[in-house]
């Protein structure tokens, strides 16, 4: 069978093109939902029984741990949910949610994490890394004292040098559309032409690179064979197609471990498939669904083994499988497409669920139909995230995805160098405190002038707070810069940086946490009277507040102005400082579950917080403080320009069904409006939660209530029994958009 | 112009249609026995608002005003500043934002509150009880002033809803529902929808707050259930007229 019959040819046909195939050949949808299907007895059969398994997982922690074989694409022979009904298959050892380790990045989160769980990792395992300079090593050899204590104060914190970084899209589709033995050969003549070049380190590098890239694809390639199937050729078949990209997936999995492996842009490409399928009358609605939805429990079903530790900065063991879908093309048609549906139907048709985390791209200009159907599932499931596919696309064009939370990047063309977050509240205190760490004294940055008691002046505050934020951004830079080399040179992404092109241009994403408190504390100083309050150390840790003061979140622009100026300026001084690998500069105000710990690390604020007590998480005002209503709260965080923070800007937001209206449509409908409405700003992304608190305190005191009560925290979705107590608190005391 | 406002809800959508925008006047004629908001009523206080830079705020909001938002003016009673309210309509509808006036009609017709009517999109008018004697016990107030403002906005065609409290033990039976029909009679049929709301007790803090006495602190909760059965008499009574 020929694999590319009836496809409208061009560009695509002559070199990886895999958007301008898509571009010529997909089919806009401009119907309602009512053409899906629900869930066949089969898909019903293995679901039942992948749900067992999740219970069991639930209550022992994980299921089960291989500690003797290091996780690999050839590690495991080949696994299956169930042999005989599985329609897409492949998993990343040999029995579902059975989960391997994986040490490149770091040893001893490794050992750790068997321990945490009462496995052990074997003496095979450890004997074989014992010589074995792992990316967590490597970090530390380089680590300077200031580095290190920034680390260990948790000014930086969540940093990728004892964990894989992930954050990094594999173009999965490639393999569908052109088969590896075409890629191979792409790779195989870049190569070459590297090879005629100057060896300078870089080019070495790259070379070096290009060698392991190939050796991996040619893994993959057994990979598949192992379980019956040639992905040297090109899909024939929707069904192929799906595994053929599925399969470049699990590659990538089973070689990488990172926070986050996203799978990209991916539905409507595939649709082009059904639809030609579709067209030959060799597939039904049914049998289209069918493989969604086995695709999806795949999906469902990925995991790394974390540490505990690991747990309290992304809570809810995700693994961010985050899948893109909409938009709108360069030439101005929408990219929704009946997939589109069908992605989000796989939410009716096995439940709510974290995974894959479905982010919708939005634009003004998707069809109504389709945005409605997409609220009825936040309202129904509140599963999926919203981003504005208005504000990435002159960015990113039309074949970008998201990775992790709110990290767009074009896929196969731009990859990420993720760099955490730092504390911009507690670079504050450490201005105020000439340097030092509030909480345990020690001399972080630079010896400053410490403020004196008393009332404090705003203009001195601001002077200090950017002195030391410049310091912060230079220290920041440098270590990703060490980081980065290192995973580059230890903990190689092999697979996924295959399915990118050989000149891919990188992103380093920095972010900032504590953002709300920040700007809050600066509006204190600024329009009410704070007074510092020294310790018998000599060290400001808490602080008298008389009078009110403008709280971001509130549609005011006399705080809004200072948040958004905070952004801005930490952004230039970001910009300002060399990168490794000619990265590009990006910032993220975005926590992920990382601001309860962040909050447990930072003192008393000059905003009221004290001591301890969680940040909002992302972009959110402070729970509690949004008192003007939800829009006026959207519209803040609004304000905040994406161009300086285009790794993305998180927003969570919690609103009561009643207060969306009286009945589904009028829901619908509002919530419709809603995002419009916030998107039209030039607003980046709303996580929609739409629920009671009661249901939440009810859910916390007895998890059996709703076993799979999916939330939207932060840029991803949780299954809210898999938060910690605290973790599951926070979430309650955020602000819910109620009516008395 | 200067009014005071009590306070403001970005994201109103019980009000109107869309999502709206609602201003809460200070201060109320009527003193409803199961009000809600209790600390409205009071002249006093309050947060003097300049029509300029209420609207100039309302703009911020214009983006989810699409598919039938807006702006609804509540109280309190908002009609006591027609003047304030028709400066800001005329403002608004400049930008093609529609107003709601959400009121009990509890002041009297004059030029100025027809002006603010005519200028409004809708008006959600609240009656309160189904004759005279209901009025002066439960809302110390006439029934006329509000029945003027019903056969005015009647007079005009303007776009109508009813609304109507119902309280346990007050006006939570059929028969009294069929009072009400019989006070507005063909009247009825001018309003695009008449409903039914829920006496809940959520109020009831603000009367401590305030330092005043619940007249209704014994009263429970309209159940869900009730208001459902009495708003589908309701309905296929209405139903039968038209």
């Amino acid at each position: 069978m020929e694999a590319w019959r009836d496809f409208v040819k061009g560009n695509w046909n002559n070199t990886i093109d895999v958007r301008d195939f898509i571009n010529l050949n997909y089919t806009p949808y401009d119907g309602d939902a009512s053409f899906l299907s629900g869930p066949t007895q089969r898909t019903k059969t293995v679901y039942a029984h992948v749900e067992e398994l999740l219970k069991e997982e639930h209550r022992k922690g994980v299921l089960d741990v291989d500690t003797e074989h290091v996780s690999s694409i050839l590690a495991f022979p080949p696994g299956y949910v169930d042999k005989d009904r599985d329609i897409i298959v492949g998993l990343q050892t040999d029995a579902p949610l059975k989960r391997a380790v994986n040490p490149f990045a770091g040893l001893r989160m490794c050992k750790q994490a068997c321990e945490a769980y009462g496995y052990a990792l074997s003496d095979k395992v450890l004997e074989e890394f014992a010589y074995r300079t792992t990316h967590n090593d490597a970090v530390f050899h380089v680590y300077s004292k200031e580095m290190r204590t920034a680390r260990h104060t948790g000014v930086i914190t969540g940093l990728p040098d004892a964990y894989a970084r992930g954050r990094i899209i594999g173009d999965y589709r490639r393999i569908a559309l052109y088969g590896m033995d075409y890629l191979i050969s792409q790779k195989q003549a870049d190569k070459e032409a590297l090879q005629k070049k100057p060896m300078t380190e870089e080019n070495i590098r790259l070379i070096e690179e290009l060698y392991k890239q190939i050796d991996f694809m040619n893994r993959l390639k057994t990979m598949a064979s192992q379980y019956g199937y040639d992905i040297s050729r090109p899909a024939q078949t929707a069904k192929e197609a799906v595994q053929w990209l599925y399969f470049g997936y699990l590659g990538a999995v089973k070689e990488q471990n990172g926070a986050a492996n996203s799978i990209g842009r991916i539905s409507t490409f595939l649709d082009i498939y059904f639809e030609r399928d579709m067209r030959e009358g060799t597939l039904t609605e049914v049998e289209a669904q069918e493989i969604i939805d086995d695709f999806i429990i795949k999906l469902r079903l990925v995991r790394h083994l974390r540490t505990p530790e690991y747990n309290e900065v992304f809570a809810g063991d995700p693994t961010w499988v985050t899948m893109s879908e909409a938009g709108i093309a360069l030439d101005g048609r929408h990219m929704v497409t009946k997939n589109a549906y069908r992605v989000l139907n796989t939410l009716y048709n096995l439940g709510s669920s974290a995974e894959p985390n479905i982010t919708i791209l939005w634009s003004e200009q998707l069809p109504e139909t389709y945005k409605k159907f997409c609220a009825k599932v936040s309202i129904d499931t509140d599963s999926i995230q919203y981003e504005n596919d208005d504000v990435m696309r002159p960015l990113y064009d039309d074949d970008y995805a998201i990775a992790c939370c709110v990290s767009a990047m074009k896929v196969g063309k731009q990859m990420q160098y993720f760099g955490a977050r730092c504390n911009l509240a507690k670079v504050l205190l450490m201005a105020l405190n000439g340097g030092r760490d509030e909480i345990s004294g020690v001399q972080v940055g630079p010896k400053g002038k410490t403020f004196k008691e008393g009332e404090l002046n705003y203009d001195e505050v601001i002077k200090a707070f950017k002195k030391y934020c410049a310091w912060m951004a230079k220290l920041y830079v440098n270590t990703l810069n060490v980081i980065h080399y290192m995973h580059d040179k230890y903990a190689y992404e092999r697979l996924m940086m295959s399915l990118h092109d050989t000149d891919v241009e990188r992103l380093m994403a920095f972010g900032i946490s504590g953002f709300s408190v920040l700007a809050d504390s600066l509006s204190a100083v600024k329009y009410a009277k704070v007074k510092a309050v020294k310790d018998e150390r000599g060290l400001i840790t808490d602080f008298v507040t008389e009078g009110d003061f403008p709280k971001y979140g509130n549609d005011d622009d006399r705080v809004d102005d200072i948040a958004k100026a905070i952004v801005e300026y930490f952004y230039e001084q970001l910009a300002k400082h060399k990168k490794y690998r000619g990265a590009v500069t990006t910032l993220s105000i975005l926590t992920i579950t990382s601001n309860v710990m962040y909050g447990k690390k930072t003192g008393s604020t000059p905003d009221g917080r004290k001591k301890g007590e969680p940040f909002a998480p992302g972009a959110n005002p402070m729970h509690g403080r949004d008192n003007h209503g939800a829009l006026a709260s959207l519209n803040s965080v609004a304000k905040l320009r994406y161009s300086c923070c285009r790794d993305g800007i998180s927003n969570t937001f919690s609103v009561t069904p009643e207060v969306l209206g009286k009945g589904e449509d009028e829901r619908v409908t509002r919530l419709t409006h809603m995002l419009d409405g916030y998107f039209a700003q030039d607003a980046h992304h709303l996580n929609v939660n739409v629920l009671n608190r009661q249901k939440l305190i009810d859910a916390m005191n007895d998890p059996t209530l709703y076993p799979n009560l999916t939330i939207r925290v932060s840029g991803y979705a949780v299954n809210f029994n898999k938060l910690n107590r605290e973790q599951q608190q926070e979430v309650i005391n955020r602000t819910f958009h109620a009516k008395l | 112009m200067q009014a005071p406002v009590h306070s403001e809800e970005s994201f109103a959508t019980l009000d109107g249609t869309g999502i709206r925008y609602a201003v809460f006047f200070q201060g109320c004629p009527f003193k409803c026995a199961y009000c809600h908001n209790p600390d409205t009523q009071p002249f006093a206080g309050g947060t003097p608002a300049q029509a300029d830079a209420l609207v100039k705020k309302i703009l911020r909001y214009k983006t989810y005003f699409k598919g039938g938002g807006g702006v609804t003016f509540s109280g309190g009673e908002p009609l006591l500043h027609p003047e304030f309210i028709l400066e800001c309509e005329q403002k608004l509808k400049t930008f093609g934002i529609g107003c709601a006036l959400d009121t009990s009609g509890a002041v009297a017709l004059n030029e100025a509150v027809r002006a603010a009517v005519d200028a409004s999109e809708m008006v959600i008018l609240d009656i309160k009880m189904p004759d005279e004697e209901g009025y002066e016990r439960y809302i110390g107030g006439s029934i006329k002033n509000p029945l003027a403002l019903l056969d005015y906005c009647i007079s005009i065609k303007k776009r109508l809803w009813l609304r109507t409290v119902i309280v346990p033990g007050i006006n939570d039976t059929f028969e009294k529902i069929d009072e009400y029909l019989k006070l507005l009679g063909k009247r009825v049929l001018c309003a695009e929808k008449y409903e039914l709301l829920a006496f809940h007790t959520l109020g009831f803090s603000k009367y401590e707050k305030l330092g005043w006495d619940n007249p209704l602190k014994s009263v429970p909760a309209l159940s869900n259930e009730k208001l459902a059965l009495l708003q589908a008499h309701l309905d296929g009574a209405i139903a039968a007229m038209r």
